[in-house]
């Protein structure tokens, strides 16, 4: 197949004959320009006012030349897109035989794996073109084989191969990869290597294998290897060390490190710099403890790829450790105090504070330490034992109060008085401290000579007072002992945590050993020594946590450190819900050094590989031709009616909503200051028009007879939607209930609740009196909605308006609230509270009395009032003047019926 | 097919005197009722000459006394006339142009131009009868007959019965005429011709000199669809006539539309000065327009021509 090159044009045709076929449209525009469109039949009765109408314009009924030229251009384009045209071709020659595409999948191609994806496709775009067979082979170890070729196989299958390869999370095998020249890769001819730019033992043997196989040419980044790895840090002054490591040397480079929590939450970041020429950044992250304490991950932000993440587990979080100081008295020098060393030894690997037993007790920490604590208050006691058990650890310092008078929470039985070696009044000279047993925690720790113990309390012996000791003097006392006590441990060391006894909290030792009891405090106690751990979950190659799959293998306990990630231990986290350790794969990686390429290797960028095929883009270009001429032929038959009038009206219909729209956001706007200058009642828009109408006609009549009648003016009722609009500057909201009512949403609740919280009034009429059962209230079938309507709302108890309520005296002296209808009875709330001004904020009726106050034009009535009568109505209405008095003054006019006893009582 | 002309019948009925609701009872004005005592005098529901009683009514000064009803007089201390109905009656003949030209709709959703004339000469009938006045239809030997059961009678024919016994099948025969056939009428009857008056001039003006000749006053109703109105249409478009007039190829539609428009109004206008010409009244009306001005001006025009 050949591919025509247009000269200065990044463009060619992968089967240029095809364009010949542009010779054709010629003749086309001459087919095109002889047949005139078909014409559109329609009836018309008044044909015969048509006959012998002008018709000179004959030429119009030839095709118009913009539409043959329409087509053309559609001829055109379909026939460069059957050429396949192709953008940026790669002018790649291919040596004979088949095409070996070597992909480099470790940790390292991660950052850039869109690109070598991209470039593997071209690749085998290009095997296509040339008609040949791919083989494929990628460089990273996959359960346990080492690397080895696939194929050959049609481009086809390899373009599903390839877009189904993703990196790995553990380093290249390139050595160990099978390149013998036999089998498959016998009839290889060239060879393109996706490298990824990290070098790696045997790099110049593979090299030599594949220049072996054919022509090697070798795909890479073109600004260098992109990968960054990130090691695990190290706690460092209450701070965490970040490290970081690149593998190309360019100039400097900041990176950004996110660490997160285990929810995925951003907890810090920091950023790091590589200088000019080097591979490693640090930076110390500075969080709070509180928050470094939930750092279950550190991440390169904007890199992909598992090296870029270390997983963290709880041997990166300082545990809290509470501290309590015994003694007789408090004692306030720092350096007296009791517990003032080991706050100091545990700053580092936990949060020490120090607080008195009960408020620790409140929220207990992993670790606490009582130092010289003789006796323990029974209630906390119990908490502590409980809390011992399950899981705490215990650690408790002697001294001179604890040797007087000790309680029995320590592991080992004591005698009643403890010793005192060398001294004045001793011939014995103070004893150094053994070096520690195998068995015990504190093992592998140096022992200084100069650390002495002066005086400590001694424990009575007994059969397994060996196997309880941690640590012992050099004369075989012990110094340490602990108890395992359900889960957790009790710790007694039996000399001072201050310099009083013993200088052992001056050594470093102290602060080891205390580090060690942190450690057996965070890990819960559990000791899992050389217990596999299986996988939790696994870190893919671009850094997510995933469940692992099946088959994944178990770590020993111990062997973390020295255990490399790879296909059977990917890096991730390891262990159960109890205990959990992280496998990292940064800091199992080596410094990564740039990939050394052979000087007569040739080179191909990812950049350079970016051949795009234009068909795609030609395609679509004809079908959007051809949909204009469709629209075209079919306004030239007339069979688009009124085009330009059809446009003309959305258009001018869109104009109109936005300006309806604007019109109604000013609206908005000017309601609000409307209702906060003057007395506006509102009523809820019900979204039945017809209903709101009634509403809003209601209030308006309301609204004059109270003007005309007393001194409230209100100015003309608001519709309000309780969704959006603001309800505050309402005294009282009329709300009609319709049958198809919506629900309010949580967020109008939550506003209605807030508007009766903040005094405002609520008037629900359910207007179904007439359709509820004879003087039983809320059978009608507006009633019965209202449960649903009201879910949520925070709606008081309710009770049946008494004579003497205020609203039957707030004006008029009223015994019943008719409107259209009459009988249905009126629900206030039997309890008002003070903070309402003692006036019931919510007011539930059926009487539909909107509809009874609702006035015309010419002030006459706009519905009928049933049973019926104009006193009726005036009934209505006098209701509704009391219903405003009642809504604007509060319980000003219920204080006014006392008005009479009050002034008779001042006259006396 | 008579059930289904039943049906139809009973749907315009309903809907025509849902739109004739809105508008008072039309009763004719008076007109040489002498002359149409043949038809049958019927009281018009008002004081008026007549042999029913009607009321009794305070004697006023100018009275006659012979007008005073001494029985009823003698019952009270005042005096009392008696008042008569006035009684008159007379007759309308319907014509709704059922010819094929008449079912045609420009777009769906649109009544044709059959379903809206139907539906004007139904309401007008409506409000005839109940104004007490006779209606039949032009074109089928039936004498005019009042009151209400002549309604139902009436629509069913209107929806495209036809007579009992001789059932033409329901949509008011193959081919019916473009314009109405020559008849024998009484003198000075009333004529209500709905159509949309397509025809050449000569015929319309033939059959108008005819009815006219024979003392008949008519009223003449053009419904026509918008489409034939604007000739909305463009591009390239071949018109077609529902009549067998032939078609027309247009090359550009849009281009027609003035010329088309100044064609239709010159034959509307010769057409109204034809009416006028024998005292005649002509209305034109638009099948997308509301029906209820056009049967108000129904009224007016049938309330009216008495001078």
């Amino acid at each position: 197949m050949a591919t025509a090159f247009l000269s200065g044009w990044p463009l060619a045709f992968a089967v240029p004959w095809v364009l010949a076929a542009l010779a054709l449209l010629p003749l086309l525009w001459w087919l095109l320009k002889a047949v005139p469109p078909a014409p559109r039949r329609v009836a018309f009765p008044p044909v015969r006012f048509l006959f012998g109408l002008e018709s000179q314009r004959r030429a119009a009924q030839t095709t118009p030349w913009w539409l043959i030229l329409l087509r053309l251009a559609l001829a055109a384009v379909l026939i460069v897109a059957l050429a396949q045209p192709l953008l940026h071709p790669s002018g790649q020659a291919l040596a004979p035989g088949h095409v070996l595409i070597v992909v480099d999948d470790g940790w390292a191609s991660a950052p850039d794996w869109p690109q070598r994806r991209r470039a593997a496709a071209g690749l085998v775009a290009l095997a296509e073109r040339h008609g040949r067979a791919v083989v494929l082979l990628s460089t990273a170890p996959r359960a346990g084989a080492p690397p080895a070729p696939l194929g050959p196989m049609t481009p086809d299958d390899a373009a599903g191969l390839l877009a189904a390869l993703e990196p790995v999370p553990w380093p290249v095998a390139r050595h160990a990869a099978a390149l013998a020249p036999d089998s498959g890769l016998a009839a290889v001819g060239q060879v393109f290597w996706l490298a990824d730019g990290v070098a790696a033992d045997g790099d110049r043997d593979f090299i030599a294998a594949l220049q072996r196989l054919g022509e090697v040419t070798a795909v890479a980044a073109a600004g260098g290897p992109a990968a960054l790895a990130l090691l695990e840090p190290a706690q460092q002054d209450g701070a965490l060390a970040l490290a970081a490591l690149r593998a190309e040397r360019g100039g400097e480079r900041r990176i950004w490190v996110a660490a997160s929590d285990a929810d995925g939450k951003l907890l810090a970041r920091q950023e790091l710099t590589f200088a000019a020429g080097q591979g490693r950044a640090e930076a110390q992250l500075a969080a709070p403890a509180r928050l470094a304490n939930r750092i279950a991950r550190l991440e390169i932000e904007n890199h992909r790829g598992a090296a870029g993440v270390v997983v963290l587990d709880r041997r990166w979080q300082r545990p809290p450790v509470g501290l309590v100081a015994g003694g007789d008295i408090e004692i306030m020098q720092p350096l007296l105090s009791p517990v003032y060393f080991v706050a100091r030894a545990l700053e580092g690997p936990a949060r020490p504070f120090q607080a008195p037993l009960g408020r620790i007790m409140e929220r207990p920490p992993a670790m606490i330490v009582l130092a010289d604590v003789a006796r323990i208050a029974a209630t906390e006691r119990e908490r502590l034992q409980s809390w011992l058990e399950a899981g705490g650890v215990l650690v408790r310092f002697a001294g001179p109060s604890f040797a007087q008078d000790s309680d029995d929470l320590v592991p080992v039985a004591l005698r009643g008085r403890g010793r005192a070696l060398g001294g004045g009044m001793s011939w014995s000279s103070a004893q150094r401290i053994a070096p520690f047993a195998a068995a015990s925690p504190f093992a592998g720790l140096e022992v200084p000579p100069d650390v002495l113990i002066d005086r400590q309390v001694l424990a009575e012996p007994a059969a397994d007072l060996a196997a309880r000791t941690w640590a012992r003097l050099e004369d075989g006392t012990p110094l340490i002992t602990a108890a395992r006590r359900g889960q957790g441990w009790l710790v007694l060391v039996h000399s001072s945590a201050n310099t009083q006894w013993t200088n052992l909290p001056l050594s470093g030792l102290f602060a080891a050993m205390m580090e060690r009891l942190v450690d057996l405090a965070r890990g819960s106690g559990a000791q899992p020594g050389a217990m596999p751990l299986p996988l939790l979950q696994a870190l893919d190659g671009f850094g997510r946590l995933a469940p692992p799959a099946p088959g994944a293998g178990t770590v020993a306990a111990d062997a973390f450190a020295s255990t490399m990630p790879g296909p059977a231990t990917p890096p991730g986290l390891y262990g159960d819900d109890s205990f959990r350790q992280s496998l990292n794969l940064g800091p199992a990686l080596a410094e990564p050094a740039p990939l050394a390429l052979p000087p007569g290797l040739a080179r191909m960028t990812f950049e350079g590989m970016g051949e795009i095929d234009l068909r795609p883009f030609a395609y679509g270009l004809a079908a959007l031709l051809a949909l204009l001429e469709f629209y075209a032929s079919l306004g030239l038959r007339g069979a688009l009616p009124w085009p330009g009038g059809r446009a003309a009206t959305g258009a001018a219909a869109l104009l109109l909503c936005a300006l309806a729209a604007a019109g109604a956001a000013r609206a908005d706007d000017a309601a609000v200051p409307g209702a906060a200058l003057e007395v506006r009642f509102a009523h809820v828009l019900t979204g039945d028009g017809r209903v709101d109408r009634t509403a809003a006609a209601g209030l308006a009549g309301l609204g004059s007879v109270l003007t005309s009648r007393t001194s409230i003016e209100p100015g003309a009722p608001q519709g309000v939607e309780i969704e959006t609009d603001e309800l505050a500057l309402y005294p009282l909201l009329y709300w009609p209930i319709a049958a198809g009512q919506a629900t309010p949403s949580p967020v109008a609740r939550a506003k209605l609740d807030a508007y009766l919280a903040a005094g405002g009034i609520l008037v629900i009429d359910t207007r179904d009196a007439d359709r509820e059962l004879e003087g039983v209230a809320g059978t009608g079938p507006n009633a019965a909605r209202l449960p649903e309507l009201l879910a949520g709302l925070n709606v008081p108890a309710l009770m049946r308006v008494q004579p003497g309520h205020a609203l039957t005296q707030a004006y008029y002296l009223l015994s019943a609230f008719p409107g259209r209808w009459d009988g249905g009875g009126v629900w206030v709330e039997r309890h008002p509270g003070g903070l309402n001004d003692g006036v019931s904020a919510i007011m539930i009726g059926s009487n539909d009395w909107a509809a009874a106050w609702a006035l015309g034009d010419g002030l006459q009535p706009l519905y009928p009032v049933v049973p019926g009568g104009e006193r009726q109505r005036e009934m209505a209405f006098r209701f509704g003047v009391n219903l405003a008095m009642y809504a604007v003054t509060g319980n000003y006019k219920a204080d006014a019926v006392h008005m009479p006893t009050i002034l008779e009582r001042l006259g006396q | 097919m008579t059930a289904a002309a039943a049906r139809a019948g009973g749907r315009l009925r309903r809907t025509a005197e849902q739109l004739a609701s809105r508008l008072p009872p039309l009763a004719l004005a008076r007109r040489q009722v002498a002359a149409l005592a043949a038809a049958g005098a019927h009281g018009r529901r008002r004081v008026g000459p007549g042999e029913t009683f009607w009321q009794f009514r305070r004697y006023r000064p100018g009275d006659a006394a012979a007008a005073i009803d001494w029985r009823a007089s003698a019952r009270t201390h005042r005096l009392y006339v008696r008042e008569t109905e006035w009684a008159a009656a007379e007759s309308v003949w319907l014509w709704v142009d059922a010819s094929p030209s008449m079912r045609f709709a420009s777009r769906p959703g649109l009544a044709t131009k059959l379903e809206r004339a139907r539906l004007l000469a139904m309401a007008a009938a409506v409000l005839l009868v109940h104004g007490g006045e006779s209606v039949a239809l032009l074109g089928q030997a039936r004498r005019p007959v009042p009151g209400r059961a002549a309604l139902s009678r009436l629509a069913w024919r209107l929806a495209g019965g036809g007579d009992d016994g001789n059932d033409d099948g329901g949509d008011g025969g193959a081919e019916a005429a473009g314009l109405p056939a020559p008849q024998p009428l009484p003198r000075h009857a009333r004529l209500l011709l709905v159509g949309d008056f397509l025809e050449p001039l000569e015929n319309l003006d033939a059959v108008i000199r005819h009815f006219a000749g024979r003392g008949a006053a008519g009223h003449m109703l053009q419904v026509l669809d918008p489409a034939e109105e604007a000739l909305p249409y463009a591009g390239r478009v071949a018109f077609a006539g529902l009549e067998g007039e032939g078609s027309f190829l247009a090359g550009r539609a849009q281009d027609l539309a003035a010329d088309y428009a100044a064609r239709l109004a010159a034959h509307r206008d010769e057409l109204a000065r034809l009416a006028r010409a024998s005292r005649w009244t002509f209305a034109s009306h638009r099948s997308d327009r509301p029906a209820l001005p056009a049967l108000l001006a129904l009224h007016i025009a049938l309330a009216g021509q008495a001078a």
